[in-house]
């Protein structure tokens, strides 16, 4: 199946923030008791991620030509198509699904908490019932495809894009979103947003989630060119396989040693035992 | 024929070992579903990483309390691993004949350890204190410290598994399957689960400490002889 994916405009949002709470809503993530939250001096709210809010707006305010700006950046998970969660999850339950997203088993969920130390964007968070077991599980934006909540698999677009009033979040097959992305960021240029860009296009091989942003990613507070972190690189793709590469030769090593020191003895002991 | 015995390993040594080879098998297995997917289920709600702490705490604590009861044994122990000399190189020369060719004869008389054990337990020394180190970050430090020193503490972590595995395999292969190892009840397995080994064995396994020990014990029984004469 083609690839899907959510195309978010910068330019068109408000920072109304009912991605925000249609995302709750939508994954039961509103049940319980709520986020506590402190007014630290913005309208964005709450300060940060969490195992309970999967999506946030964030604000920032800046200058140009003289002009105060506000500029809202959406913040969830990228759904990478490189995704470095998927690479360190030890047991499958972060995973691509057929629609290219990072889909996750919670169940298998040992809450080691790998994803949330190699993910680029930091977006995966660990929801622990004490610090001392660290017992727990992570939880993440997950494309609105929790079973028995998955609005995908009913044909439905996710909670957030559904509920955007000025159409800034659009869901369909990524390839038609880029070539739409890569069109409003043509206008945006010939409009004087020399900066214009949109991320997601290129970054870790394709993002499931891509921006169009009238000006560059830092900007927006995004990482220009985010890697996979090397340190998951050489654990996985080297140590792993050099890992079970030692175990396997020692085990074959003593094996073999064991055929041939065993044959050399008794070879020894022979005329010993003749002398007795 | 009557053996002869001696000791090679106290009581307090021998349930470190005991103690730290429990502790280190619980963390492997439980480090090793990690590496093998399909045992995820093991591992779901954290139960394996609960047991892994639990061993993980027993570990580091184990050697401590040896420490402090034990001292002079420890820093005797300690300064074993990091006491290197020319003796080395011939056990270096000799071991390919002699785990190999099973030629006894090829191999110098060696101290109370020899060089290939010096080498393990200065493995198991250097990689204690990296897994205790990368162990506590993760552990104690997940929300605080700094994502590349989680991401190269779990490398660091996994790199010292490995290395472990594969040596704590020929350690257990070097003691009780090796066939200059055997019989068991004479020699290493003897060491390890009785504290002594057979005169016969002590002499051909580790001249050079049979040698001491003898030369200590007639020592004292000159002293004693002295003593005697004296009074």
């Amino acid at each position: 199946m083609a690839d899907k994916a959510i195309l978010f405009d910068a330019t068109r949002c408000t920072a109304c923030r009912g991605c925000q709470a249609a995302c709750k809503q939508w994954n039961e993530n509103d049940e319980g008791e709520g986020e506590k939250t402190t007014n630290f001096g913005s309208y964005e709210n709450p300060k940060d991620l969490s195992p309970k809010t999967w999506l946030k707006m964030e604000f920032r305010e800046t200058e140009r030509a003289g002009k105060v700006r506000w500029l809202f950046t959406r913040r969830a998970c990228m759904h990478c198509t490189n995704a470095a969660c998927v690479k360190v999850c030890p047991n499958g339950s972060l995973y691509h699904n057929e629609l290219g997203f990072v889909a996750y088993n919670k169940d298998t969920c040992t809450g080691c908490g790998y994803c949330h130390d190699f993910c680029p964007f930091q977006v995966p968070r660990l929801a622990r019932t004490s610090d001392l077991t660290t017992q727990g599980k992570m939880d993440k934006c997950v494309f609105c495809s929790s079973p028995g909540l998955d609005r995908i698999a009913a044909g439905l677009e996710p909670a957030c894009v559904k509920t955007c009033p000025p159409d800034a979040l659009e869901f369909g097959d990524r390839d038609k979103l880029v070539a739409e992305g890569r069109k409003r960021v043509t206008t945006l240029r010939t409009k004087g947003f020399g900066n214009a860009y949109l991320y997601g296009d290129k970054e870790l091989g394709g993002l499931h989630v891509m921006y169009v942003l009238d000006d560059s990613p830092q900007a927006y507070g995004l990482i220009k060119d985010p890697q996979i972190p090397a340190a998951a690189i050489a654990w996985h793709d080297i140590l792993k396989p050099v890992g079970w590469a030692a175990v396997g030769l020692t085990v074959v090593g003593l094996g073999l040693n064991y055929v041939i020191a065993r044959e050399a003895k008794m070879t020894h002991d022979l005329p010993g035992k003749k002398e007795k | 024929m009557e053996e002869q015995w001696i000791e090679r390993y106290r009581k307090p040594t021998r349930i470190l070992h005991w103690v730290y080879a429990a502790c280190f098998l619980v963390l492997l297995a439980t480090g090793l579903i990690l590496f093998l997917p399909p045992l995820a289920a093991l591992a779901q709600d954290s139960w394996t990483r609960i047991i892994h702490r639990v061993a993980s705490v027993i570990i580091i604590i184990a050697p401590i309390v040896y420490l402090v009861f034990n001292w002079k044994s420890a820093l005797k122990g300690l300064a074993d691993a990091f006491d290197w000399g020319w003796d080395d190189i011939g056990w270096l020369i000799a071991a390919p004949r002699y785990y190999f060719l099973a030629d006894e004869k090829a191999m110098p008389p060696q101290h109370h350890m020899n060089t290939g054990q010096k080498m393990w337990w200065l493995i198991v020394i250097v990689s204690g204190l990296v897994f205790t180190v990368t162990g506590i970050i993760m552990w104690a430090f997940k929300t605080t410290a700094p994502a590349a020193v989680l991401q190269w503490s779990v490398f660091a972590h996994d790199a010292v598994f490995v290395v472990t595995t594969s040596m704590l395999l020929l350690h257990v292969y070097l003691s009780v399957i090796h066939p200059l190892m055997r019989p068991l009840r004479t020699g290493a397995w003897s060491s390890m689960a009785r504290g002594k080994v057979s005169v016969e064995y002590a002499k051909s396994h580790h001249g050079k400490w049979y040698e001491e020990v003898v030369g200590r014990k007639e020592a004292e029984s000159e002293w004693e002889k002295v003593e005697v004469t004296t009074k």
